[in-house]
């Protein structure tokens, strides 16, 4: 074991940098504090951090800069748990049963799960990473347009399992969010489409949309209620969750981990896709699949070692092949530039004990946010028992200062507070928000490369059943949206 | 935190522009408050940080600091927007990209060239033409053979219909008198992450895009689409020195609403060519890859005017224009 020799130099190295394990605590303390915060995600975070690792050595930047990406992936989790305001895109996918689980009571447990999850799945996916680099990589290369498209369609055929009570409604809402996705600017030809004039529209403001639809409908259904000196919730309680709920629950994480690693690797798709295809396998595996939507504690651990093993195969593609594998490793890769390292084939070669030392740092990382989750899990708990009169204009508050850091738009708070309207208007009429937030990320990436595979053709369809993996995906998409209908039939029939 | 410190200052510079918007600015005493840079892409990206670095580096010869505000959306056309319709007081100044010579003639935006003042330009790297390893291409000359007797058959990546890198091979093909299929990717990065994995024949994006590829042996760059051979690629020949008269520069600068008064202008000019000049921002610009191209605002200005005309011809040519 040539890379363990390697790994255990690295951390010995570490070990006499202070300075940048200091960082690395920092970053992620940071980072789980960006992630929770709606509007700052795991991307932004980094791109403001990159200027202040300039004057720093490549051990101590990269490492925060890493420790922001972890902790980023996970703060999400937090506030979508305990108030659904999904922090981050994936973190969306966590808040259909994250919150459920809070209005039963059970928000400890349902953190304590998410934290471990994260844990479990963003350490699988560093070990992945520095074992099987080399064997996974070319894996990255074989997904172009055709691949990515079908890809898009499987995630799109998820809307089937997470429409709740009416799958028709589901697939209603699932079209209302591709025909939101279609405004902005057309993906292949660079026109405006749907916009209206104005220049603002230019491309599909999706995270506005997605914390109106979950934070500001929230906020606007609890205001409804009387009763306002009451807490929205009781304190935590308990968070680690249980050892035998735990275990059952392992099969899940690691199939969810699995997962996120492969999207973590293709190029293009990240935690957020990650997420939601985790949680869709997760019910498709499970005994009892009703229970999904109405606060499944398996879910929850699902969607987040699926997005946090998306970490490890975003670093994979970007450090063994120098392309990105999502937005944040996109600006990642700048800052690995800025410090002398090329990433790309040949920065194993030539400074593989520097590589080694961030990967031991990594590792690190992640036990620190173990132990950052679970030690300030009760203190975050708290703002549940705030009375409901003051935390709910906090939580728009949240939203409105949320929405205009993302663009420093104005424009933006408008879209959000009128996603607000519409998601409270659907929740009345019992219209699930998630095929929306589903359809805004799937959609685009399934037209533009659906497009460009035909332009890479020559116009001729026959990538559709000619490559094998576009065909594995596409089947796949199909049995996903069958099955329902199957076994719907297959009942009626045993009725009968 | 920094964001926030980010947006307690916008509050800041808005509240203060608000309140002092009736005085006289006296151009003498300017800057006597903090200067906004407005950024039209993301963070991370490489127009921030050429601005960034910028800001950093003009602390030492500006009295009062200049801050970076990322306005993105819209291809980079709401930032540049937001510039020309900004008080021309010179609080608020932008960063130019060749998009500004761009956007215009697509119908993506209400500026043209002449809403702003050029003060200089930072940065510019040239179009190259990168192929895979194993192609069978081994020079420009077969390259370009292949693509003149093959019309449409050749894929070449681009960064995005319309974008800078697009109208490069457009107009390669025009002056070559042949065709080649585009294919429009979200950024320089996937495009060559296509190339890597030998499901396009070429990309057109800039050296600094493909570098780590080339200098690891993955890919083969054949030729800059620039006026001289880029710095590294001593040995990749321009297609100038192959008789071939096309050279596409996309840039980076730092502009002005056009209104702003001759005096401050002349300031700027001065702090930004001192702080082109400093050691520390040609380092942060070699870090990053990119290449230094300081030019003062008259010359760059003639730069923003040819770029003009001519994506504006090669645009309607190509039915891109509107």
């Amino acid at each position: 074991m040539h890379e363990l020799q390697l790994l255990g130099q690295g951390a010995i190295a570490l070990t006499h940098q202070p300075m940048a394990l200091l960082l690395a605590v920092f970053g992620v303390m940071l980072g789980i504090i960006i992630g929770a915060l709606p509007g700052l995600t795991a991307t932004m975070g980094v791109a403001i951090l990159l200027p202040f690792t300039f004057g720093m050595d490549p051990v101590t930047g990269l490492l925060m800069i890493n420790g922001v990406f972890f902790g980023g992936v996970y703060g999400g989790s937090i506030t979508a748990i305990l108030l659904k305001i999904p922090g981050t895109p994936a973190a969306a996918a966590t808040a259909m049963d994250g919150y459920e689980l809070t209005k039963k009571g059970l928000a400890g447990i349902a953190l304590g799960t998410a934290t471990c999850s994260s844990f479990l799945g963003g350490t699988i996916s560093i070990i992945v990473l520095i074992f099987l680099s080399p064997i996974l990589a070319s894996f990255a290369l074989e997904f172009s347009a055709s691949e990515t498209f079908a890809l898009a369609v499987f995630g799109l055929s998820i809307i089937a399992s997470i429409s709740g009570k009416s799958p028709i409604k589901g697939l209603i809402s699932g079209f209302v969010g591709l025909l939101v996705a279609t405004v902005g600017l057309d993906p292949l030809g660079g026109f405006p489409r749907f916009t209206g004039g104005f220049t603002e529209l230019y491309s599909v403001p999706f995270i506005p949309v997605m914390i109106g639809l979950f934070a500001a409908t929230e906020a606007f259904v609890q205001m409804e209620e009387p009763g306002v000196r009451k807490a929205v919730s009781m304190a935590l309680g308990r968070v680690l969750p249980p050892w035998a709920t735990y275990k059952k629950m392992l099969p899940t994480v690691g199939r969810s981990t699995a997962l996120g690693i492969a999207i973590g690797i293709i190029p293009g798709a990240g935690a957020d896709i990650a997420a939601f295809v985790a949680y869709n396998e997760a019910k498709r595996f499970s005994k009892t699949p009703e229970n999904y939507g109405k606060g499944e504690l398996t879910a929850v651990a699902a969607c987040e070692s699926g997005a946090n093993g998306c970490t490890g195969g975003a670093l994979l593609t970007m450090l063994t092949l120098g392309v990105p594998g999502d937005a944040v490793t996109a600006v990642m890769l700048g800052a690995l530039t800025l410090q002398g390292l090329q990433p790309g084939p040949l920065l194993f070669k030539e400074h593989s004990d520097l590589v080694f030392t961030l990967f031991s740092g990594m590792l690190f990382c992640y036990v620190t946010m173990l132990i950052l989750g679970f030690s300030s899990l009760h203190f975050i708990g708290k703002v549940l028992t705030m009375p409901k009169a003051v935390l709910t204009p906090l939580i728009l508050a949240l939203c409105i200062v949320g929405t205009y850091a993302l663009n420093n738009s104005v424009f933006d708070i408008g879209i959000m507070l009128t996603a607000g309207i519409v998601g409270y208007l659907m929740q009345k009429w019992d219209f699930p928000a998630p095929p929306i937030v589903l359809a805004l990320i799937m959609g685009p990436m399934a037209e533009a490369n659906f497009r460009r595979a035909l332009s890479l053709s020559d116009g001729s369809y026959d990538f559709l059943w000619t490559r094998p993996i576009t065909v594995a995906f596409l089947t796949v998409a199909f049995l996903s949206l069958m099955l329902p209908v199957w076994r719907a039939w297959k009942e009626r029939r045993a009725a009968a | 935190m920094l964001t926030r410190r980010r947006f307690l200052e916008s509050i800041a510079l808005g509240s203060a522009a608000a309140g002092l918007g009736t005085l006289p600015a006296f151009a003498e005493d300017y800057p006597t408050k903090g200067i906004e840079l407005v950024v039209s892409y993301g963070a991370g990206g490489g127009t921030d940080l050429v601005a960034r670095a910028f800001a950093d580096q003009a602390k030492k010869h500006l009295p009062q600091a200049i801050g970076v505000v990322n306005k993105t959306g819209g291809s980079g056309a709401i930032g540049f927007s937001d510039v020309m319709i900004a008080r021309p007081d010179g609080y608020k100044i932008g960063m130019g990209t060749v998009e500004l010579t761009m956007l215009p003639h697509m119908g993506l935006a209400r500026f043209t060239i002449d809403d702003f003042t050029p003060i200089c330009r930072l940065n510019a790297e040239p179009a190259a033409i990168t192929v895979k390893d194993d192609a069978p291409w081994k020079t420009i000359e077969e390259f370009l053979d292949y693509a003149k007797a093959n019309p449409g058959k050749v894929r070449i990546g681009n960064s995005g219909t319309g974008a800078i890198w697009h109208i490069a091979m457009a107009a390669l093909a025009t002056k070559l008198g042949t065709e080649f299929n585009h294919i429009p990717y979200e950024g320089a990065n996937p495009a060559v992450t296509a190339l890597l994995g030998g499901h396009i024949e070429a990309v057109g994006v800039s050296p600094p895009e493909v570098s780590s590829q080339v200098l690891a042996g993955k890919l083969r760059m054949l030729a800059v689409v620039g006026d001289k051979r880029a710095k590294g690629f001593d040995n990749v020949p321009t297609l100038k020195e192959k008789g071939i008269d096309l050279s596409v520069y996309t840039w980076r600068g730092i502009v002005v609403p056009k209104k702003v008064p001759q005096p401050i202008v002349d300031i700027l000019r001065k702090a930004a060519k001192a702080t082109a000049d400093e050691p520390g921002f040609k380092e942060a610009l070699e870090k990053m890859n990119l290449t230094w191209a300081y030019a003062d605002g008259p010359e760059f200005r003639k730069q923003m005017e040819h770029d003009n005309a001519f994506f504006k011809e090669t645009m309607t040519r190509l039915g891109i224009a509107k």
